[in-house]
């Protein structure tokens, strides 16, 4: 995967034949990853396509330590992280799943939950968690969301639907803005006008932030028209890789064309290797 | 009036023991059994320092004492996976041993007539009352306790503390050592327990090897009566209900026992007996709840307005 764009800058992300697989020496010995690469520029925001099983979620947690790679490596803003802990890279990485419980603490005021991401790089261990001016900063992002939230800074996050828990998460892991972050399906879960605006929060933070993002999705559309560049994973591996210039114009039938397409040579490959 | 100014001076005293339960409990979420162990190894560790001359010292080893047990407990925890109830037993069956061998293998020891920091202050303010004195010392450790704590869940290790017991998913997610937080946590909460079973041995110049026993329900059973007083609110209301919620638990074991109602050795099923209630009363009003809406509809259903 080489970025045609800026091949003078370094890249932000680089995944090198990056291979695992679960139950290794089992019957239940599961392929994960199969050889996968992909390079990300600052700055990109790529959408994750593919099946139930593909590898998209996989992919994510490698990039945040779940586990470790059998193979490959993972660079992240020209550092090597693959055998970093998970605590220690999220540091640079924000990730929202499509469950909005997941990346809140329920018992735990909007405020304190801000300031439990934001402090994490900006104070030591004793010093105060909440101050008045971070009061006044978190304030100022939550009311450019119009959800009245900025009025709401000591509700318990347990209280919130989850649309408005899914955008103070998405605030939690940008308001330091990370060297990536990580949209796991993230408005699957919320009704389809309240998806829609949380998309529209999103593209507004990543774009004014310029955070490098990817984004998982089910829905071929969106993926076309959101970000500079589309992949599709199939089996671990990328299987179609899209780039600005090569996607604008092109169709969600283009799309499934081509998947059932290179789906086909595949099978008569297996075939010819069989036979 | 003793009875009064004393049920205030053991209240305030084991408040300091509740807040730690109530880290455990209410922040953590855990039910921490070390509490029977790190109580009496505090305890124990405060009336040696006593014998030897050194009543200070003895509060200050008894915090000591507390925090190694919790430690103890937490890296049993998160570094072997053992099921953290089952740490807590662990330990606690450690430490009596190990309570034991500090009580040079007697199973108690009688402080009267050596210097404690309680008989030291009261020689020192001739002018007031014994018990008033005590019942300052008392005020004191219960307000510092209470304000370190107060200050400390305000900091950034803290929040990272509580948003642990609340959502260890997200926590992980957000670069934060969850494991480390846990031990720091059951660390902090069991020091509160050490300090208060080494006042208390101070206070009744004596330690048994046995005081630890039942010391949980005690704390939890406190911490549940001043929930009902303040209400669940933010953390620093908490700590306070956790003062509260001891102080009015001795009380009631005052009341009872000057008026006769039940032998004294009932303490503890009476204590329990509270936890159960109060821990079954939100399963107890769902189910009431729902059978009510189950008969509504079938009264509904019969006169056809449904």
């Amino acid at each position: 995967m080489t970025d045609t764009k800026t091949l003078t800058n370094a890249p932000m992300l680089a995944i090198r034949h990056a291979s695992k697989t679960f139950g290794l020496g089992t019957p239940n010995a599961h392929v994960a990853l199969k050889d996968l690469s992909l390079t990300l520029m600052p700055g990109d925001f790529v959408t994750v396509l593919g099946s139930n099983g593909a590898g998209k979620s996989t992919l994510f947690n490698a990039i945040c330590g779940n586990f470790y790679l059998d193979h490959g490596t993972i660079e992240l803003g020209g550092k090597d992280i693959t055998y970093d802990k998970p605590h220690k890279r999220a540091l640079s990485i924000g990730r929202l799943f499509q469950d909005p419980m997941k990346g809140t603490a329920p018992n735990l005021t909007i405020e304190e939950n801000l300031a439990l991401s934001y402090s994490k790089q900006t104070r030591t261990s004793f010093s105060f968690a909440l101050r008045k001016e971070d009061r006044e900063m978190f304030r100022e992002r939550l009311s450019v969301f119009g959800m009245d939230l900025e009025n709401r800074m000591k509700v318990k996050i347990g209280l919130l639907s989850g649309g408005q828990r899914q955008v103070v998460t998405l605030l939690m892991s940008t308001l330091v803005p990370p060297k990536i972050l990580l949209l796991d399906e993230h408005t699957a879960a919320l009704d389809p006008s309240t998806a829609e605006n949380v998309m529209d929060i999103t593209k507004q933070i990543v774009r004014q932030n310029h955070i490098t993002t990817m984004m998982i999705t089910h829905n071929m559309h969106q993926a076309l028209v959101t970000g500079n560049r589309t992949i599709m994973l199939d089996e671990g591996s990328i299987i179609l890789d899209f780039p600005e210039e090569k996607r604008g114009g092109m169709t969600v039938e283009d799309l499934v064309d081509l998947f059932s397409k290179r789906k086909k040579e595949e099978f008569a490959n297996d075939k010819m290797l069989l036979s | 009036m003793l009875l009064l100014i004393g049920s205030l001076q053991l209240g305030l005293l084991y408040a300091i023991m509740v807040m730690g339960i109530y880290i455990s409990f209410r922040i953590l979420n855990i039910p921490d059994l070390t509490t029977e162990g790190s109580f009496t190894f505090g305890l124990a560790v405060s009336a040696v320092c006593v014998v030897g001359g050194h009543p200070y010292l003895g509060i200050l080893v008894s915090i000591l004492a507390g925090a190694l047990a919790g430690t103890v407990t937490g890296l049993l925890h998160t570094k072997l996976h053992i099921h953290p109830v089952l740490t807590g037993i662990l330990t606690m069956s450690l430490l009596y041993s190990v309570n034991t061998f500090v009580l040079s293998g007697s199973p108690n020891l009688s402080l009267i007539g050596k210097d404690t920091i309680f008989t030291i202050l009261i020689q020192q303010l001739p002018g007031l009352d014994k018990e008033v004195v005590k019942l300052i010392i008392a005020i004191f450790f219960a307000a510092l306790c209470f304000v370190l704590m107060a200050v400390f869940f305000k900091t950034r290790l803290g929040l990272c503390i509580r948003a642990v017991g609340d959502n260890t998913d997200m926590v992980t997610a957000s670069s934060i050592n969850v494991d480390g937080m846990e031990v720091i946590a059951l660390a902090i909460s069991n020091a509160l327990i050490g300090l208060c079973g080494g006042i208390m041995a101070q206070y009744q110049s004596f330690a048994d090897i046995n005081s630890g026993v039942g010391i949980l329900v005690v704390g939890l059973a406190s911490v549940i009566i001043g929930e009902t007083i303040t209400g669940k609110r933010s953390v620093t209301v908490g700590f306070i209900s956790a003062i509260l919620g001891s102080v009015v638990y001795r009380y009631i074991i005052a009341l009872a026992t000057s008026t006769n109602w039940f032998p004294a050795y009932w303490l503890k099923f009476v204590s329990a007996v509270i936890v159960i209630l109060a821990l079954a009363i939100p399963v107890i009003k769902d189910q009431v709840q729902f059978k009510r809406q189950k008969h509504q509809t079938s009264v509904d259903r019969k006169e056809g307005t449904l």
